[in-house]
C-alpha cells in the first residue's frame, strides 16, 4: 500500500527542538515588554505613593489598567469566536482558538500607549476597536492590515481626547503638582507653538536627561527611553524583532530633526536629541514598528518602512493638530505595507538593475520628496524667505 | 552590477552519529534491482528473464538526451522485471539480478595500459561508456558537461556535503584521497581546463589534512575551504565562493565545471581500470538506527537490508510508522517503507520516528524565510502573490531563482510550508511564461 502521509521537504525544521516557534517569540514578545511595564507602574505608582500622593491601592492601578488592557482585549475576542464560529461555543474550541491568536498583545500595547488616568470604559473602546476592528474583522491573526493597538490608540486621541483630559490626563498625582508642567507634555507645548525654543518645550521638565529617565509627563509606556532601549536589547537578542528597524527610524528622526533645526537657525543638537526622545518614538519604534504582521518582510521593506515613517513622523509633528506623529504615521505606513513589500521584494531579488531601477528610483524619490516638504513646513513664511533670498545671493 | 553572492545560514549537522564507524564493504548482496528509470527518463532494458550477466554488462540504455548505457552490479543471473521502491518516492520496474556470488567480470573491465595517452575525447567517451552520472543527488550524466562548447577553465570538486546527517562524501574522500586527486586531475584533461579545485566545509578539516600532503603531485589543484553553512554545497554557491564570478542556467557560462567528489572518485576508477558505475556510498543514519554507518554497495542493493546490517532500528521505533527520508532532510523525500533500492543519486537513507502533528499558527510575517534565503528572494510574497494567481508579480518576485533548498521552511516559526509555496508558484511560473 503506498502511504503519502510523508510530509514535505525539509524534513529538519527549527521549531522541532520546541525552541524557536511562534509561541516562543510571542513569549519573548510579552517578556521585552515587563521592563516597560515595571517602569510604568514605579513612574506612575510607586513613586507616586512615596511621595505621599496616593493611597496604597491606587499605587497598584497602573499595573492593574495595563493587565486590564491585555485582559479585555482577549475577552473581545473570546466573544467574537463565541459569535462567529460554531465550532468554538465550548470552553475547549475558545481556548484552542485563543492560543493561537496571541489575543492580550494588542491590549497590553494600547494600555501602555495611553495617559494612566484614562477612564476604564475608554479603555474598553479602544481595546474594542484594537481587536475587534483592528484585528479580527481583518481575519484575525496574521491577516491584519493595521497595528491593532494603534487602531484603538487613535481611535481614543481622535475622537475621546477630550474625556481623557477632563479625568486627569497625562498627570499622575505628583505631576499635577509641579507647576512648570502646566497640564502638558511636551509635545503638546510644542504642538501648540510650533517652534524650536529650548526654554519653551524642553525647560519646563528639566533637561533632557529627564526625558531619558523617562520622569517626564505622558502615555504610561513611552516615557523613558533608558528602559525601552533594555526591551529594544532583549527583543534583539532573541530576534523576535528585527534590530534595524527601530534604528534606522530613530536615526531618520534624529537627522531630519537636526536639519530642521539648523534651517531654522537652532543648529543646537538638542533639538534633534529632544525629538527622539519625546512622544511615543521610542516606544512606538521598538514595540509598533516592528510588529511584524503589519510591516513588509523582506529586509529591504523594511528599511524602507522604517525611512518613511521617520520623515512622517517630523511631518506629522509639524503640520499635524495632533501632538503625536508616531502613531499616525505607522498607521499610513500600514496601508502600504503590502505593494512596499511586492516593490523592494522585486529589488532585493534582482539587484538594482534596468529592469528594478524604476521602482529604486521611485522609492527613494518619493521618501526625499516627503522629506523636503516636512522641512519646508517646518519654516515659518519669514525665514523661508530669508533662506531661499538668502540661497540666490 | 557587483556581484552578490549568494549566502546560507549554519544549520545543524547531526553527522557525528554516521561518522564513528568506518566504511563497511557490503558486495554479495543476494539480490539487486536496476531501476530502469534514471532523471526521469526511462531506459530501455537489454536483457531477458534468465539471461545470464556479468559485473559490468550492459543490461539497459539511456537513450534521447544524456543517452549511456547502465550496468550490471553483481554478476549472476536475470530472475524478474518488478517494481520497487525508488528514490523518486514511486514504485519503478526494475530488473532484478540473483547474485551467483562467482563475482564474474564483463570483458571490458581490464586495467588502462596507456593512461598518458588518452585524449580529451577518449576520457569523454570512456565518461559515457562507463554511465558517469553525479552522485551528488541530481544524476545529470557527467560527459553532458564536458561536451560544453563554452571554453572551460577551472573544475571544481564539490565535496561540501552540505546537507544534515549525510557522510557518505566524506567517508568516501578520507579512504581514497589520492584516487580525487588523480579522478580531478583526468576531469582537468577532459576538460582541458588549466586548474581544479576541492571544496569542503570548515567543518571537515580532516579532508584538508588527509589531502594536503598529497597536493605536491598535483601542482594545478588547490583547495578551498568553504564556510560551514547551508547550502554551502549548492552548485552556484561553490562556483560563487571559488571563482567570484556567477552565471545564470550552468557553470559552464563562468567557464566552470563543477562535480562531486564521489564521481571524480569513480572516474579515477573507470579511466584506470575501465569499472564502470556499479557501486556507491551510502549513509544509513538518523534517529531511528542503532548504529549508524555508511556503506559501500553495488548500486541495486535493498535498503532494508542495510538497515538490518546496521544494527536494526532502535527500540521504541515502528518501522512501519517511520520516515525513511531519501536523499537527505532539506531536499530529500519522505518514502514510507524500507524497501527502498539504492540507486546513483541516493546519497543517505535517514530513518526517524514521524513527529507528531504541531501547532500551525498563522504567518505572523516575521520575515525570517526572506532573512535566510540564499538567493535574497521574499517567499511570503510569492506565496500570496500564487495564492491570488498573479504570474507576472511571480515573475518579477524572480521566483525562478529559488532551487528548493529548504531554508525558508526550516527557519519558519509556524511551521508553514513556504518552500512549497514557492516552488508550486515557479510550476506556475513556466507554464504560465
Amino acid at each position: 500500500m503506498a502511504r503519502f502521509s510523508g510530509g514535505k521537504a525539509p524534513f529538519l525544521r527549527i521549531t522541532d527542538s520546541g525552541e524557536k516557534g511562534t509561541k516562543i517569540i510571542m513569549r519573548d514578545f510579552i517578556i521585552g515588554l515587563l521592563p516597560v511595564v515595571l517602569f510604568a507602574w514605579y513612574k506612575n505608582g510607586i513613586m507616586v505613593y512615596i511621595d505621599g500622593n496616593i493611597s496604597f491601592m491606587e499605587m497598584l492601578y497602573p499595573l492593574i489598567f495595563i493587565i486590564l488592557g491585555g485582559f479585555l482585549s482577549v475577552l473581545f475576542e473570546a466573544i467574537f469566536f463565541y459569535i462567529t464560529d460554531k465550532s468554538a461555543r465550548n470552553v475547549k474550541g475558545i481556548g484552542n482558538k485563543l492560543k493561537l491568536s496571541y489575543g492580550a498583545i494588542p491590549g497590553l500595547l494600547l494600555a501602555m500607549f495611553l495617559p494612566l488616568y484614562t477612564p476604564i470604559w475608554v479603555l474598553m473602546f479602544g481595546c474594542f476597536m484594537a481587536t475587534i476592528v483592528g484585528k479580527m474583522l481583518f481575519g484575525g491573526f496574521g491577516h491584519n492590515i493595521f497595528n491593532p493597538a494603534i487602531i484603538g490608540r487613535v481611535a481614543i486621541m481622535f475622537t475621546l481626547l477630550g474625556v481623557i483630559n477632563n479625568a486627569g490626563g497625562f498627570m499622575n498625582a505628583s505631576e499635577v503638582l509641579v507647576d512648570s508642567y502646566a497640564g502638558a507634555t511636551p509635545l503638546t507645548l510644542f504642538s501648540i507653538s510650533k517652534t524650536i525654543d529650548y526654554n519653551v518645550i524642553v525647560a519646563p521638565y528639566g533637561n533632557l536627561w529627564n526625558f531619558f529617565i523617562g520622569t517626564i509627563p505622558g502615555s504610561l509606556g513611552e516615557t523613558s527611553f533608558l528602559v525601552i532601549m533594555i526591551s529594544y536589547l532583549w527583543l534583539s537578542i532573541r530576534k523576535v524583532i528585527n534590530w534595524s528597524t527601530p534604528l534606522i527610524y530613530v536615526v531618520t528622526v534624529f537627522i531630519l530633526s537636526w536639519i530642521i533645526g539648523m534651517v531654522n537657525g537652532e543648529a543646537g543638537i538638542w533639538f534633534p536629541v529632544y525629538s527622539i526622545l519625546s512622544g511615543g518614538l521610542a516606544f512606538g519604534a521598538v514595540f509598533m514598528a516592528t510588529e511584524p504582521v503589519t510591516t513588509p518582510r523582506n529586509p529591504l521593506g523594511k528599511v524602507y518602512f522604517a525611512l518613511f515613517i521617520g520623515a512622517l513622523t517630523v511631518l506629522f509633528r509639524f503640520i499635524g493638530v495632533y501632538p503625536e506623529g508616531v502613531a499616525t504615521s505607522i498607521i499610513v505606513m500600514n496601508i502600504f505595507t503590502m505593494p512596499l513589500d511586492n516593490v523592494t521584494a522585486a529589488i532585493r531579488s534582482t539587484g538594482i538593475k534596468k529592469k528594478t531601477i524604476g521602482k529604486f528610483a521611485f522609492l527613494t524619490i518619493l521618501l526625499l520628496l516627503i522629506m523636503v516638504y516636512a522641512v519646508i513646513k517646518s519654516m515659518n513664511l519669514y525665514s523661508l524667505s530669508i533662506f531661499f533670498v538668502g540661497g540666490l545671493f | 552590477m557587483i556581484l552578490r553572492k549568494a549566502k546560507g545560514i549554519h544549520i545543524d549537522g547531526f553527522k557525528k552519529m554516521s561518522r564513528e564507524l568506518p566504511l563497511r564493504e557490503y558486495l554479495d548482496p543476494q539480490f539487486v534491482y536496476i531501476p530502469l528509470l534514471q532523471q526521469n527518463s526511462p531506459l530501455k532494458k537489454m536483457v531477458e528473464i534468465g539471461s545470464d550477466v556479468k559485473i559490468g554488462q550492459v543490461v539497459a540504455l539511456r537513450e534521447g538526451f544524456g543517452a549511456m548505457p547502465i550496468h550490471a552490479s553483481i554478476s549472476g543471473k536475470v530472475t524478474a522485471f518488478k517494481k520497487v521502491w525508488h528514490s523518486s518516492g514511486k514504485m519503478i520496474e526494475a530488473i532484478e539480478i540473483e547474485n551467483d556470488k562467482l563475482n564474474r567480470l564483463d570483458d571490458s573491465i581490464l586495467p588502462e595500459i596507456n593512461i598518458e595517452i588518452l585524449s580529451r575525447e577518449q576520457l569523454i567517451q570512456k565518461m559515457r561508456d562507463a554511465g558517469l552520472s553525479g552522485l551528488g543527488g541530481a544524476g545529470f550524466p557527467t560527459y553532458i558537461k564536458y561536451q560544453a562548447k563554452c571554453p572551460i577553465d577551472t573544475i571544481i570538486i564539490n565535496a561540501v556535503e552540505c546537507e544534515p546527517y549525510l557522510t557518505c562524501d566524506f567517508m568516501l574522500t578520507m579512504k581514497y584521497p589520492e584516487k580525487l586527486l588523480k579522478g580531478l586531475s583526468y576531469f582537468i584533461k577532459a576538460a582541458n581546463a588549466r586548474n581544479g579545485f576541492i571544496a569542503f566545509k570548515s567543518y571537515n578539516q580532516d579532508i584538508k589534512s588527509a589531502l594536503e600532503p598529497l597536493l605536491n603531485k598535483y601542482p594545478n589543484i588547490e583547495l578551498c575551504e568553504l564556510k560551514d553553512v547551508y547550502p554551502a554545497g549548492w552548485e552556484k554557491y561553490v562556483v560563487e565562493q571559488v571563482t567570484n564570478n556567477t552565471y545564470v542556467k550552468l557553470p559552464s557560462e563562468a567557464g566552470v565545471i563543477v562535480d562531486n567528489s564521489a564521481t571524480a572518485i569513480c572516474f579515477a576508477d573507470m579511466v584506470d581500470n575501465n569499472i564502470p558505475l556499479i557501486s556507491r556510498v551510502i549513509t544509513i543514519t538518523g534517529e531511528g538506527i542503532k548504529h549508524p554507518q555508511n556503506f559501500y554497495v553495488p548500486l541495486g542493493t535493498k535498503v532494508s537490508e542495510l538497515i538490518a546490517l546496521a544494527g536494526g532500528y532502535v527500540e521504541g521505533l515502528d518501522p512501519k510508522t517511520a520516515w525513511y527520508l531519501a536523499g537527505g532532510p532539506m531536499t530529500g523525500r519522505a518514502i514510507l517503507v524500507d524497501e527502498l533500492i539504492v540507486n546513483d543519486t541516493l546519497g543517505a537513507v535517514i530513518v526517524k520516528g514521524i513527529p507528531k502533528e504541531a501547532e500551525h499558527p498563522e504567518c505572523l510575517g516575521c520575515g525570517k524565510c526572506s532573512d535566510v534565503c540564499p538567493v535574497f528572494l521574499t517567499p511570503t510574497s510569492i506565496k500570496s502573490a500564487f495564492e491570488r494567481n498573479d504570474v507576472s508579480l511571480i515573475k518579477n518576485l524572480n521566483a525562478d531563482k529559488c532551487m528548493q533548498c529548504g531554508l525558508c521552511s526550516y527557519i519558519c516559526p509556524s511551521r508553514i510550508e513556504i518552500t512549497d509555496f514557492v516552488a508550486k508558484a515557479k510550476a506556475l511560473m513556466a507554464k504560465g511564461a
